[in-house]
């Protein structure tokens, strides 16, 4: 363990962790979100800071079973559960997108049984292009003219910017500790990586910075990890609970990747500021997002993640996807037999948001690993 | 309500004749020996062969101008899915594989020959009830999750057995769902024919939303022209629009009459119409000829003051795609309880008409029909389309009562159940919801769909049973 990592954990216990309470009490503007298409640059203008979503520690979904049914994410289920048992209070507002129907229709239900004065639905294109774009670029508008409108914060271009830059920041300094995953020996679990990368997306950027710069210091120092059966890399539909990539990896395996939109590819990727500031953050969302809800473009997925397999050296790729979703459920079985084709192991996993058959898991993950002869 | 009239079994006979012929027509035309080879390759052939099936579950219990409406209404589907098989046979170099939102009258219009997979998986389950199930239990030996829609799942298997025509091109679009969406990345694989995606706005209702839309469709047709060989004929579209215009003109007499208490006409003869002839072949004239028969029928059961349920006590809001291997529900319902399907979620519109003025008013009017057609707006758009919906309906059709085909694969809908429940018990409508899945007959029965209805109407509407 890095000398933060139980300070780092502690932010993940609750959505209202300690950082959001001292932003709230210094007047600062907490805004939810819970998908990566969602701009986060826009967010964090002013006293505005966004919070990504989540349900730590959640044990039921009984209220949003009755309302969102059974068959719908257990992510959307469990937030519309938090949402209703007033643990999201503390948020001034959220923003939704049409990244699924699952989330869409959570935002439905949100807004007929806990409307918030700020509610909003950005409509992102499901495939790229010139048109798209402009679509997109309008959508960004219309998005910072209503938070300006609702929260009087500054909305202009030089203020953006200034808020992708500060965005910029903080992932390139979580991106540079996470390229230390190439290492033979990195001196961190991807468990450590996975609650470091949650916690600044749950956190404002302004108190993450200092404990992103400590652990990379930490990290610099520590004695790099060995001893451990196999590399891997997980991909898949959005994980923000770090556990889960802490059984997989109390089989002996070392988690040195990920692709997921709660994870580091591509979710570090910086935002672009020498052209036009809402261009940048539309080419962001629809060029460098690679969710299976954009109709184009499954081969560049696939070849994505086969080439961060191969720079991250991993024996193996774990591909998990929340049940019932539609999107990672079909791209999941296709992605499959491509990763097959070009050679890389792959462990397919079908998993509840929250944490559930542990022992399941780890029987499949150490299975696989033995299959890969390590 | 008793045996059938004389009258009554040879309207059904004679339509079932003329079917048997089209099918001969089609098999002397195509070649036994070619036609047994087709069979062998396309064994979804001798399913679509029995539809006559069809006609005779759904005449069961109808007299009259509506078992009349029924059984031409049937005639005209074969005819037309005659001619999307003869697309296989005589038309490959022209076959476009689309997707069921995606707009055939342009793929028309430039002389293409529009061929829709979802088509199998709608009307085969009609016919015969379980005809999906080796290709869902293919889809899921794939790795496909068994919890996506029976419909998407059904294609993909359909795919994966090599059972869809070879197409020079394919188009596909964002709509309906998430599933059937993702199920084209298995289409797009298995027929190594360039893919064009057409992508919907969630806010379609302003005109930004259309001129975004109208945009994806001349997208669509340069790129069409770049990787097949039709052409687009405007003067063709604006015929097609025209037709289809004069199509939709009938069908809102229709539904003026049909708003009568008792309705001249009712249920498939309504929806089964509107499902085929505005989706797969509006644009034709032979389908406004059937709107026109239609009205004709309606028109006469009214003057005669005849009711097409004799007995009609109950009046249903059929919301969701139709339980399709059930496809008689309302059949039964009508016999065993007085209660007559209306109206129903994929027939509805609001906006039906094209402006046929110039190039862009007519793709933009076509667009405006994908985004506000059935399975668009109450599935990708905001809930308020939905619920605005529901209650207009039921307001202007004087409806009493809601049976939600409650599709275990549809999620978006599934997701909207509880408010639905609530919103109507607040307007004092009661609600059936219908637990089953739209393909798959192993997920709720037939016995075990009739048993909802009996439950509901017996334990809630406190109704008696006719017969």
């Amino acid at each position: 363990m890095t000398a933060t990592d139980a300070d780092i954990k502690a932010l993940l216990e609750k959505p209202y962790n300690p950082l959001i309470q001292k932003a709230v009490e210094e007047g600062m503007i907490p805004l939810g979100y819970a998908c990566s298409l969602v701009p986060e640059a826009l967010l964090s203008t002013g006293k505005l800071f966004p919070v990504r979503m989540r349900a730590p520690g959640g044990t039921g979904t009984e209220m949003a079973d009755l309302y969102l049914s059974s068959v719908i994410c257990s992510y959307a289920r469990s937030l519309l559960e938090f949402t209703l048992n007033d643990r999201y209070d503390f948020l001034r507002g959220y923003i939704f997108t049409t990244g699924c129907d699952h989330l869409r229709r959570l935002h439905d239900n949100l807004d007929y049984l806990k409307k918030q004065d700020f509610s909003y639905i950005l409509d992102i294109p499901h495939k790229a292009g010139d048109a798209a774009i402009e679509w997109t670029i309008e959508e960004m508008n219309r998005l910072a003219s209503a938070l300006e409108k609702q929260f009087d914060t500054d909305m202009s271009r030089e203020s953006i910017k200034q808020a992708v830059e500060k965005t910029n920041a903080l992932n390139s300094a979580l991106s540079a500790i996470g390229t230390m995953r190439k290492l033979k020996n990195p001196p961190f679990t991807g468990t450590q990586y996975h609650r470091l990368i949650m916690a600044a997306r749950v956190s404002p950027a302004e108190y993450m910075m200092p404990i992103i710069e400590k652990y990379q210091k930490t990290a610099e120092e520590s004695e790099g990890i060995s001893g451990y059966r196999a590399r891997l890399m997980i991909t898949g539909s959005g994980l923000d609970d770090p556990e889960y990539t802490g059984v997989i990896e109390s089989q002996g395996a070392l988690v040195v990747a990920d692709r997921y939109c709660t994870g580091s590819f591509p979710g570090l990727e910086p935002v672009g500021t020498s052209g036009d500031i809402f261009e940048a953050l539309a080419r962001r969302s629809l060029e460098v997002n690679r969710c299976p809800r954009m109709m184009e473009g499954f081969n560049s997925r696939a070849n994505y993640i086969a080439e961060i397999a191969e720079e991250y050296r991993a024996d193996g790729v774990i591909i998990e996807s929340i049940k019932f979703c539609d999107t990672w459920g079909v791209e999941s079985s296709a992605l499959t037999d491509k990763l097959r084709a070009k050679g890389i192991p792959v462990l397919r996993l079908e998993r509840e948001y929250r944490q559930s058959g542990e022992g399941q898991l780890r029987t499949r993950v150490q299975a696989f690993i033995e299959s890969m002869g390590k | 309500m008793g045996k059938p009239s004389l009258k009554d079994t040879a309207i059904t006979s004679g339509y079932k004749m003329l079917n048997l012929m089209e099918m001969a027509k089609m098999s002397i035309k195509h070649g036994p020996f070619d036609m047994i080879r087709d069979i062998r390759r396309y064994p979804w052939l001798l399913d679509f062969a029995k539809v006559n099936r069809l006609v005779t579950k759904l005449s069961i219990g109808r007299r009259g101008n509506y078992r009349r409406a029924v059984g031409m209404m049937l005639n005209g589907v074969v005819k037309e899915m005659i001619n999307y098989i003869e697309g296989i046979f005589h038309r490959q170099d022209k076959l476009v594989l689309h997707e069921d939102m995606v707009p055939p009258e342009i793929l028309r219009a430039m002389g293409l020959s529009p061929w829709m997979p979802e088509l199998l998986g709608i009307i085969l389950p009609m016919i015969v009830p379980d005809s999906m199930e080796e290709y869902i239990d293919a889809a899921e030996n794939e790795g496909v999750p068994p919890d996506l829609c029976s419909l998407p799942k059904a294609v993909i298997g359909i795919t994966v057995k090599d059972r869809l025509p070879q197409a020079k091109a394919v188009i596909t679009s964002n709509l309906p769902c998430d599933g059937g969406m993702s199920s084209y990345i298995y289409v797009e694989k298995k027929i190594k024919a360039p893919i064009f995606r057409l992508d919907i706005p969630h806010n379609f209702k302003d005109e930004r939303a259309e001129i975004y839309f109208a945009g994806e469709l001349k997208r669509m047709i340069s790129w069409l022209e770049d990787h097949t060989p039709g052409r687009i004929d405007w003067d063709r579209l604006k015929e097609i629009c025209e037709e289809r215009n004069r199509m939709s003109e009938y069908e809102l007499q229709l539904w003026e009459m049909i708003s009568a208490r008792p309705a001249p006409l009712a249920a498939e003869a309504v929806y089964i119409s509107h499902l085929w002839y505005f989706n797969v072949c509006s644009g034709l004239k032979s389908s406004t000829q059937v709107f026109r028969r239609l009205v004709k029928l309606a028109e006469d059961n009214l003057k005669n003051g005849i009711a097409a349920v004799p007995d009609e006590k109950y009046r249903a809001l059929l919301w969701n795609p139709p339980t399709m291997h059930v496809i008689d529900l309302f059949a039964v319902a009508e016999e065993r309880y007085g209660v007559t399907c209306i109206m129903d979620s994929m027939s509805f519109n609001r906006l039906p008409f094209i402006d046929t003025s110039s190039r862009e008013s007519m793709l933009q009017g076509i667009g405006r029909n994908i985004m506000n057609g059935p399975m668009a707006r109450h599935t990708r758009g905001p809930m308020e389309n939905y619920f605005d919906d529901i209650f207009h309906i039921i307001k202007r059709f004087d409806i009493d009562m809601l049976w939600m085909a409650g599709h275990i694969g549809c999620k978006n809908t599934q997701a909207l159940n509880n408010i639905m429940r609530e919103k109507c018990r607040t307007a004092g409508v009661p609600v059936l919801i219908i637990d089953y899945d739209l393909s798959d007959t192993r997920i709720t029965s037939r016995q075990g769909i009739l048993s909802q209805v009996d439950h509901f109407m017996e334990n809630v509407m406190k109704a008696k049973r006719i017969i």
